[in-house]
């Protein structure tokens, strides 16, 4: 099997190489028997791509440890669950995954769009085919799943203990998903520069790609938060970290475009801003892989050292040449089909929204590379840290919560005196009376009374939304409030998602200003000895050590130490924090013991007890617990969100706003603003 | 009798190979622990399955100035934390107690915050602090993000009031949802089938 998955990879190669030529061919000629070849090529691809991981996962779930990628991840003993995982831990797995769901969406994208934008279609399949054969190339030359060692070893050297957690089952696929199906977008926009159609047609061709994309990012970012949560051990969940903020670069420049592909569905405005938005966010989710490959920067998520990111750093540059050299090539034909007419309008909010979040993802991408820089400038090295990227996005953070909150309350085009005072009287009202409230329980982060504040008055603008709308269709229609509710948001999914997700966003800005008001303490215990710890809210935690034990449980030697933990005289119950020395098939460590944590989560605070160690092999032993505010809110906010972006992304009978059909015809359009 | 004494022998040896079986599935460090007598010291029977030995926390270690000047120190094991967070969380690492050894001995030497990082600087140089040190070409990292908007906003503005300037002034748009007043049930109707054409 392994030898026809090998076999399979190197046909997908041939296979893709054709598609791309024949793509490209059947664009500039309008040779249908070409298209069609080019689309089958895809079809192909995908199934290769199918037969070539299901080669790998034989080989996996078989333990066939003379195939190098199977003996570097997997273990006879490992759980079948974590050996599922094994497929993308390691590097040439991932590729493998990327390449197939690359052709899997670009598939989907393609049949979906069957007998739709003719001009567009044989330049998508181009681009998707000169993706895959890129990711293909890779895992051919440089990167072979299927590589075999010279001898088959009694095991393999297992998954990483801190891999062995099921939110690193979802977080990279999520992520993955995330990054290749920005491909789509890519594919369509370099499809439409190519072609000349740049009207608003490819824009409904990618609406929900986006969207899906989005969403994708969105949870698998989310996820990875929960992982380094309750997994690492440091009582945080976002380091910025060079690859974390490789993740969080397209996502921004993704939700950028979510806002500002509106004013181009609407007013027929930021055509070119939009189309670079799009190119530079499959540049970035390239950029993010990169980081993790190429060693260039320093991070605990980079997989092994190899030649793979030069491979990557070339097809980066190709990709960056190609997406804003054609985007040159076809400024003239991109100008907008109205102007803006005044900067009190949607329209304005929307830019200085994109602006915010434009400069925020600069500020990440130059906080991650100012270490090359300085050393290239200086030849001294820096370290830019959390403290850096928090000083410098927190403000910046709190201006787009603002913006949050006033775009979609201004009214298009123009917004009135009168429209200004209807719409935000009562969040600024909000807004006043929680900063006035925050200040008279004496919150002394100010940082944190101004994020609160502005929570409010985004929560403020929803409600105000749906109780107007609400309202509305109740007096109109006569429905009953609940129907009414359901029909507001089913008839206009788009715009009340929206402030669903802009809810989630005011969640999770709640939880990060918590971070304020974190604490965190050492202490050693005996059996039977007590600790308190005082939490922000003024009540005291009294943790008194049980005692340690040590077991066997599946695939490793456990050493549990238990607290009974009680809060100001009420027994809230027993936590157990543990060291977990994985062991091999023969009972032989594979790797340090890993820590897990113990966390009592509530809306208010978790309590976050690790196990730091035992003294001198005894049953003393010491704890770091930390008091972690409104962390819950972080999960549930991803929750939330990524429920308002379902919303938005469900289709709807109506398609496209009517405005943004006229657009898609360019003569329609015309001829409307002429009557 | 013999039927019963076969039984037995059979028994014995399901037992035999279950608890063979048994014992080849538990790990070697499973093995130690239970060929050793329980102790009633409270001594672990297996003590590296619990990681690195850790020294008990002192009164030092948790004090607020400590927990702050390594929260600016970073560890040099390669783990990008800092080393406050390093020592509490990655028992693995053997760096960050030594760099932390290394801040208690150098306030303990009577060294302000401001010395123990000078000190830290001079050794390890600037990379030693988890942020950039603002002096020099460093207020690069600090500033750019806010000229970056700085710029931004003014091109922003500048392209908006031009925009504005040549497109023809529309009357400003009313209220969002303001209800018509006196107008009838039919015009209300197309009023709301317009704007819901509008707003979708």
């Amino acid at each position: 099997m392994t030898e026809l998955g090998n076999i399979c990879l190197w046909i997908a190669l041939l296979i893709g190489l054709w598609g791309s030529a024949v793509a490209f061919m059947a664009g500039r000629t309008h040779r249908a028997d070409l298209g069609r070849s080019a689309e089958r090529s895809i079809f192909v691809l995908w199934g290769l791509l199918v037969v070539v991981s299901a080669a790998l996962m034989r080989a996996l779930l078989t333990h066939d440890f003379n195939i190098e990628y199977v003996a570097a991840y997997t273990s006879r003993n490992l759980p079948v669950f974590y050996t599922w995982s094994a497929f993308y831990a390691g590097q040439k797995g991932s590729l493998l995954l990327w390449a197939l769901v690359v052709t899997s969406f670009g598939s989907i994208a393609l049949l979906v769009n069957r007998g739709k934008h003719q001009d567009l279609t044989p330049y998508v399949a181009g681009t998707i085919a000169v993706i895959a054969v890129f990711f293909i190339a890779t895992m051919v030359f440089a990167a072979n799943p299927f590589e075999r060692l010279g001898f088959t070893p009694p095991d393999g050297r297992g998954l990483n203990p801190q891999l062995q957690n099921p939110g690193m089952v979802f977080h990279p696929p999520m992520l993955y998903l995330g990054y290749t199906s920005i491909s789509i977008p890519f594919a369509f926009a370099v499809a439409a520069l190519i072609s000349g159609k740049l009207d608003t047609g490819w824009l409904h061709a990618i609406r929900r790609w986006t969207l899906l994309s989005w969403l994708f990012l969105s949870c698998g970012i989310v996820l990875g938060m929960w992982w380094a949560y309750v997994e690492l051990g440091w009582g945080g969940y976002w380091a910025w970290d060079p690859v974390e903020n490789a993740s969080f670069l397209p996502w921004l420049t993704m939700t950028a475009f979510l806002h500002s592909v509106m004013i181009q569905e609407k007013r027929g405005m930021l055509k070119k801003w939009n189309i670079g938005l799009v190119v530079g966010s499959f540049l970035l989710s390239i950029f993010g892989t990169f980081l993790t490959r190429s060693g260039v920067i320093s991070s605990v998520h980079s997989f092994a050292q190899s030649n793979v990111g030069y491979f990557f750093l070339i097809f980066l540059i190709a990709a960056a040449l190609a997406g804003f050299g054609l985007l040159w090539y076809r400024w003239p034909m991109l100008k907008a089909e109205v102007q803006l007419e005044s900067m009190v309008s949607r329209e304005a909010a929307f830019l200085f929204n994109n602006l915010i979040l434009i400069v925020i993802a600069f500020a990440v991408f130059w906080g991650t590379i100012f270490p090359i820089i300085s050393e290239a400038v200086r030849g001294t090295k820096v370290t830019v840290g959390p403290p850096f990227f928090n000083q410098v996005n927190v403000p910046l953070g709190l201006g787009l919560l603002l913006l949050t909150g006033i775009g979609p309350l201004i009214a298009w085009r123009r917004a009135s005196l009168g429209n200004l005072r209807r719409q935000f009287l009562w969040p600024t009202a909000a807004m006043l009376v929680v900063a006035a409230a925050l200040a008279a329980v004496r919150m002394t982060d100010a940082w944190a009374v101004v994020a609160y504040a502005l929570g409010a008055f985004v929560v403020a603008t929803v409600v105000q939304e749906f109780v107007r709308g609400v309202g509305a269709r109740h007096r109109l229609h006569g429905e009953a409030l609940p129907v009414a509710f359901v029909r507001l948001v089913g008839r206009n999914r788009r715009r009340y998602g929206g402030y669903v997700v802009h809810l989630g966003i005011v969640m999770l800005f709640a939880a990060f200003a918590g971070l304020a008001f974190k604490r965190d303490t050492e202490v050693t215990l005996k059996p039977g000895q007590s600790a308190d710890v005082r939490s922000p809210y003024g009540w005291t935690y009294h943790i008194t050590h049980q005692g340690v034990s040590q077991y066997d449980e599946l695939n490793r030697f456990v050493t549990a130490a238990s607290v009974d933990v009680s809060r100001d005289g009420k027994y809230l119950g027993t936590m157990k924090s543990e060291k977990r020395q994985y062991l091999d098939s023969m009972g032989q460590p594979t790797a340090e013991p890993a820590t897990e944590v113990a966390i009592r989560s509530d809306a208010r605070e978790d309590l976050y007890i690790v196990f730091a160690g035992a003294v001198q092999g005894t049953e003393e032993a010491v704890y770091k617990i930390v008091i972690n505010p409104l962390v819950w809110w972080v999960w549930y906010g991803g929750l939330v969100l990524a429920f308002g972006g379902l919303i938005t992304l469900w289709p709807s009978a109506q398609g496209p706003t009517p405005a943004s059909r006229r657009r898609a015809e360019p003569a329609g359009y015309v001829a409307q603003v002429g009557a | 009798m013999w039927r019963r004494s076969a039984l037995s022998l059979l028994a014995v040896a399901l037992t035999a190979t279950g608890l063979a079986a048994q014992t080849a599935r538990d790990s070697a460090l499973s093995r130690r622990l239970k060929a050793r007598p329980a102790d009633s010291l409270g001594r672990l029977e297996v003590p590296e399955a619990a990681g690195r030995g850790v020294r008990p926390v002192t009164a030092q270690d948790n004090a607020a100035l400590v927990m702050a000047l390594e929260h600016k120190i970073r560890c040099t094991c390669g783990c990008n934390l800092d080393v406050y967070t390093c020592r509490t969380t990655d028992f693995t690492c053997t760096t960050s107690p030594a760099l932390h050894q290394l801040v208690l001995a150098r306030l303990d030497s009577g060294m302000t915050e401001a010395q123990v990082l000078d000190a830290f600087q001079k050794q390890y140089g600037e990379m030693i602090f988890m942020q950039p040190p603002k002096h020099g070409f460093n207020w690069a990292a600090y500033l750019m993000p806010f000229i970056g908007l700085g710029v931004g906003m003014g091109l922003v503005v500048g392209l908006v009031k031009r925009w504005a300037k040549a497109s023809p002034r529309a009357p400003a748009q009313p209220a969002a949802a303001a209800p018509a007043v006196g107008a009838t049930p039919e015009e209300m109707d197309k009023l709301k089938q317009e704007l819901e054409k509008f707003e979708a």
